[in-house]
């Protein structure tokens, strides 16, 4: 294996790297010294690149890369820089002495400021280097060890020997601060202008924003405008109403609705992704990459700046139920575990009871599922063992009727455990003619693809896609349709019960609940690209509620992961067999029995 | 305005006899006092007491940053007179301005300082025993001062801060003064600094006691100045570097006519650093000063103006009558402060940094208000503000 590193384009235009070693140079304290700020005047990296030698290569694929080199530099880069010094030495000497014991010189410390220029060259280096790169987040280097060996200071105070000396320590004091604390800094901010061109627009984006003005230029993200063709996750139209209500509530609710269309595409993209199509349907604003582990998902985020935290993990962890549960689990960052932790709790708790509400959001929501928090810790063992069945199905559930708040209360009542599959079929029966539009969306998608391997690049839109052409959305919307129509059927009675004792729960909880956790976290850890969702940072004090629950979904994962590699062996062989049959024809055939979702594969990257 | 502690320092030379202003480290202290002083940051408290003659203690609390604060203790051997608490303090010794020099003063005798007792000498060196702790920064400051004979004093000086290299910094110094001229030895134990100061007074020697009767000339050719020229010189032992300054200094003395005014040079030739100020009592209210800083190597040069301005309340009831007295009419002798209402100091320098200070008492608190401002900056006009109340009893 070789690399080819061509060294010549980074000679040339160094203009960026000089001011960023201004700002670099000027920000940590300076000596005494030195009496003004040091400001880069060349740079120049030689012509002699540095010599690296890999040792160790963890990670390797097309967009990524992570590895340990040992490199050595002696080449001819050499940098000039201009400040100015204070040039009386019993100035510097008495400046960082307490006054109570100096001797106070009438005239002899009189400072004497002097214009210097020094240069640095033969820098000699070698150490060891940690590189990582990701197209999402750029390069990351870091050095194991202080990479300086040498360096030749050669300024203006050459002939005095004190000078010089005093110079050239404290230069290499600085250039080691440079070398293990700035230079990544640096380098990595560098390389994010470089891949991610969403990055400069965020940090306009992000200045504009600290300026105050909350600006509503979102269109980088179509998802974030109200759709004039509004349906919710799964197909069923919403209202206007409805959106507004929605969008009124604070940036987790946004991107609950898609456009038809943007469904329809992702659909295609997902059925691209798992029929080897080569046709793949042009999504704006989405940078396609290879498949991933589920360690990498996170960065999806950065790709899709219009797909706030929320939104995102709730559609991973609904793919996630539907195919490996652990997938959005166990993915990296803070902010994406809580989320996705949530439906999962959701499904625990509601295992037990039969039926899944979790993931019901908006306020009135919030304190019940707090509830629920509380109630799985009791009986943890129990549900444990029961969810493992069926996280899946009671997973896809929440987040229907966390899409359709009316829906919660209506499927509070019913106590058919999701498991079993009569209550879909119900459904299905229940409504026959929404059975009927369903497949025509899945089957359209199927068709209008044409068999490839096309490597699906966003995660996010992806399982979006993948939840759309999988069966349980089919599911989902029967469900979700039956609930609705149901719905007025009910006696007004419980319906209003049940709120009241919604709303008798104490608004303490509501504020600490996991909505806002959850967004709070992802705005504040990480995800410097879904601007809608750092603003929502007003909660607080959940950190202990996020912690626990953490570790409560971490713990599940790995029973759930158990469980899914069982289940995928078997799958493995059957999904063999009904891969033959086209999927629409399937799903329609079983009527979105639940069985039969767990036949659907889930591409490779979201399996762990 | 003077630290406590700092003024009944001041007391104790007063006590011994000991000039502060015959020391070439004191040749502008006048320029100094008028431009260079501290404005407060922030709020300080400081209560004190002169709890005996020999003993004093201090404990200040400030919110620079965090609260922190201090503790101090003081000893002297030689019992302190002077009027300390804030009520009766007298504003001209915690209010550093215009330096109004005196005509030297012959030193004691050194047998003026024996004191026998039984045929034997029973007299003791006056000594101060001087020791300050910050807190939370556990800063340990001690002051040993000791007059060794009547023209010569040991001042030992040490700081003890985790911060500092080595742990701490010691500086000794022996000052000698003989009226006529004075030197100083100080030997530094941070880089093993040492140096030398010398001042020289030119004109009569105190020391030496007419003894022949004043002629008519003489008496004619009465001093009014005195020209005085020091210089001083450092070197570090151990960073083999050093400084180098000499200073020449002008100033009227009381018998002076017209407003008093005191000129100083110094230059550092090293550096090439040439300063002058001038300082000017207009009149018992107000003094001015002005410096100029050149430095012909670099050709930086710096202008700084202050003055300083005490204002006095009128009491409009007996303006009047006061008007209408005779002014050869002896007047009812008072206490020179009572009307004093504050004191104005201000600085400002070419780069339109500002520094204001406002001083004075009121009822029996000294207060210091004071704030650095700095034009230039128009996003951050005021650096600095900041409040010091201080009590003694």
């Amino acid at each position: 294996m070789a690399f080819n590193f061509n060294w010549s384009p980074l000679i040339a235009d160094t203009s960026r790297a000089r001011d960023m070693l201004t700002t670099a140079l000027n920000k940590s304290p300076k000596p005494p010294i030195i009496v003004d700020d040091i400001i880069v005047t060349e740079l120049n990296l030689g012509s002699t690149p540095p010599e690296l030698e890999i040792l160790e290569i963890g990670d390797l694929a097309e967009d990524r890369f992570r590895g340990i080199f040992k490199m050595s530099y002696t080449g001819d880069a050499f940098l000039t820089l201009k400040t100015k010094v204070q040039a009386n030495p019993l100035n510097t000497y008495l400046s960082t002495k307490p006054d109570f014991a100096s001797p106070m010189p009438l005239a002899a410390a009189s400072g004497l400021t002097i214009p210097l220029q020094i240069t640095l060259s033969d820098i000699r280096l070698s150490g060891f280097v940690i590189l990582v790169f990701s197209k999402q987040k750029g390069i990351t280097l870091v050095f194991r060890n202080d990479p300086l060996e040498s360096l030749k200071v050669s300024s203006t105070f050459d002939s005095i020997p004190f000078v010089r000396d005093y110079l050239q320590k404290v230069i290499e004091e600085q250039l080691r601060v440079l070398f293990m604390e700035d230079l990544p800094a640096i380098i990595h901010r560098l390389s994010l202008r470089l891949f991610v061109p969403e990055y400069q627009e965020l940090e306009a984006e992000t200045e504009e924003r600290l300026e105050g003005t909350h600006d509503s230029t979102a269109p980088i993200d179509p998802l974030l405008t109200p759709p004039q063709d509004a349906v919710d996750a799964f197909g069923n139209p919403i209202d206007a109403s409805q959106i507004l209500a929605q969008s009124l509530d604070p940036t987790s609710e946004m991107h609950a609705s898609f456009s038809q269309k943007n469904m329809l595409r992702l659909a295609a993209l997902s059925e691209s992704q798992r029929t080897l199509s080569l046709f793949t349907p042009g999504i704006r604003e989405v940078v396609f990459r290879a498949w991933a582990h589920n360690s990498d998902r996170p960065d999806s985020g950065t790709v899709t700046p219009g797909l706030t935290q929320s939104s995102l993990s709730r559609i991973q962890s609904t793919f996630g139920g539907v195919r490996s549960q652990t997938s959005s689990i166990a993915s990296g960052s803070t902010g994406q575990d809580t989320y996705s932790s949530r439906p999962t709790t959701g499904s625990n708790y509601s295992a037990p009871t039969g039926l899944n509400l979790g993931a019901g959001r908006g306020s009135r929501q919030m304190h019940k599922r707090k509830k629920r928090v509380v109630d799985l810790r009791k009986s943890k063992d129990v549900p444990l063992s029961s969810e493992v069945n069926t996280p899946l199905h009671s997973t896809n559930v929440s987040d229907t009727s966390s899409i359709i708040p009316e829906e919660r209360e209506r499927e509070e009542e019913l106590s058919t455990p999701p498991e079993t599959p009569v209550q879909p079929s119900l459904h299905f029966e229940d409504e026959p003619s929404r059975l009927q539009e369903n497949p025509t969306i899945a089957s359209t998608a199927v068709e209008g693809l044409l068999p490839a391997a096309s490597f699906l690049t966003d995660p996010p839109k992806f399982s979006k896609a993948k939840l759309k052409a999988n069966s349980p959305t089919h599911l989902h919307d029967l469900a979700s349709e039956k609930k609705e129509r149901s719905l007025p059927s009910r006696s007004p009675l419980s319906h209003h019960r049940l709120r009241s004792s919604q709303q008798a729960t104490s608004p303490l909880l509501r504020s600490l609940s996991f909505d806002k956790v959850s967004s709070l976290s992802s705005s504040g850890s990480k995800r410097p690209t879904s601007p809608p969702c750092a603003e929502n940072t007003s909660a607080s004090g959940g950190i202990l509620e996020q912690a626990w629950m953490m570790k409560i979904a971490n713990e599940i994962a790995r029973k759930v992961e158990k469980e899914k590699n069982r289940e995928r062996e078997r799958e493995r062989s059957r999904s063999r067999a009904s891969q033959s049959s086209s999927k629409a024809s399937a799903t329609n055939a079983h009527g979105g029995l639940w069985p039969l979702e767990d036949e659907l594969d889930a591409p490779p990257a979201y399996v762990a | 305005m003077l630290d406590f502690m700092e003024n009944v320092q001041n007391a104790f030379y007063e006590a011994s006899h000991w000039n502060l202003d015959n020391s070439y480290g004191a040749l502008n202290a006048t320029a100094r006092a008028l431009l260079d002083f501290q404005t407060p940051k922030g709020l300080r408290l400081q209560i004190s007491s002169l709890a005996a003659p020999n003993f004093a203690t201090s404990y200040t609390l400030g919110n620079v940053g965090v609260v922190d604060g201090s503790v101090s203790y003081l000893y002297s051997s030689l019992p302190l007179r002077r009027k300390l608490t804030s009520s009766d303090i007298d504003l001209h010794h915690v209010v550093k301005g215009y330096r109004h020099l005196q005509e030297l003063r012959r030193p004691d005798e050194r047998w003026w300082w024996e004191v026998w007792h039984n045929g034997k000498r029973v007299d003791r060196r006056d000594t101060l025993l001087y020791g300050r702790i910050f807190l939370p920064q556990s800063r340990l400051e001690a002051l040993y001062l000791r007059r060794l004979t009547p023209t010569r004093q040991l001042r030992i000086s040490a700081v003890s801060d985790s911060n500092l290299n080595n742990g701490g910094t010691i500086l000794t110094l022996l000052q000698n003064d003989s009226g006529k001229y004075s030197t100083e030895y100080m030997y530094s134990t941070d880089s093993a600094l040492m140096g030398i100061r010398g001042l020289y007074n030119f004109g009569a020697d105190p020391r030496v006691s007419p003894t022949e009767p004043v002629t008519a000339q003489q008496v004619a050719e009465i001093v009014h100045g005195r020209f005085s020229a020091g210089a001083e010189l450092y070197y570090g032992l151990l960073n083999k570097s050093g400084g180098i300054s000499t200073g020449l200094r002008f100033t009227t003395l009381p018998n002076h006519t017209g407003f008093p005014y005191t000129m100083t040079l110094t230059l550092n030739p090293l550096m090439g650093n040439l300063s002058s100020t001038y300082a000017v009592k207009a009149g018992p209210n107000l003094a001015l000063c002005s410096r100029f800083d050149f430095n012909f190597y670099s050709y930086e040069s710096e202008l700084q103006l202050g003055c300083e301005l005490w204002r006095r309340r009128r009491s409009t009831e007996v303006d009047w009558a006061v008007k209408k007295l005779r002014p050869d009419w002896e007047r009812p002798t008072r206490a020179r402060d009572d009307d004093v209402s504050g004191i104005l100091k201000a600085r400002v320098d070419h780069h339109w940094r500002i520094g204001v200070l406002w001083e004075g008492r009121i009822k029996e608190l000294l207060f210091t208000l004071g704030a650095s401002l700095d034009l230039k900056k128009r996003e951050q006009v005021f650096r600095a503000v900041g409040i010091e109340l201080q009590y003694s009893s």
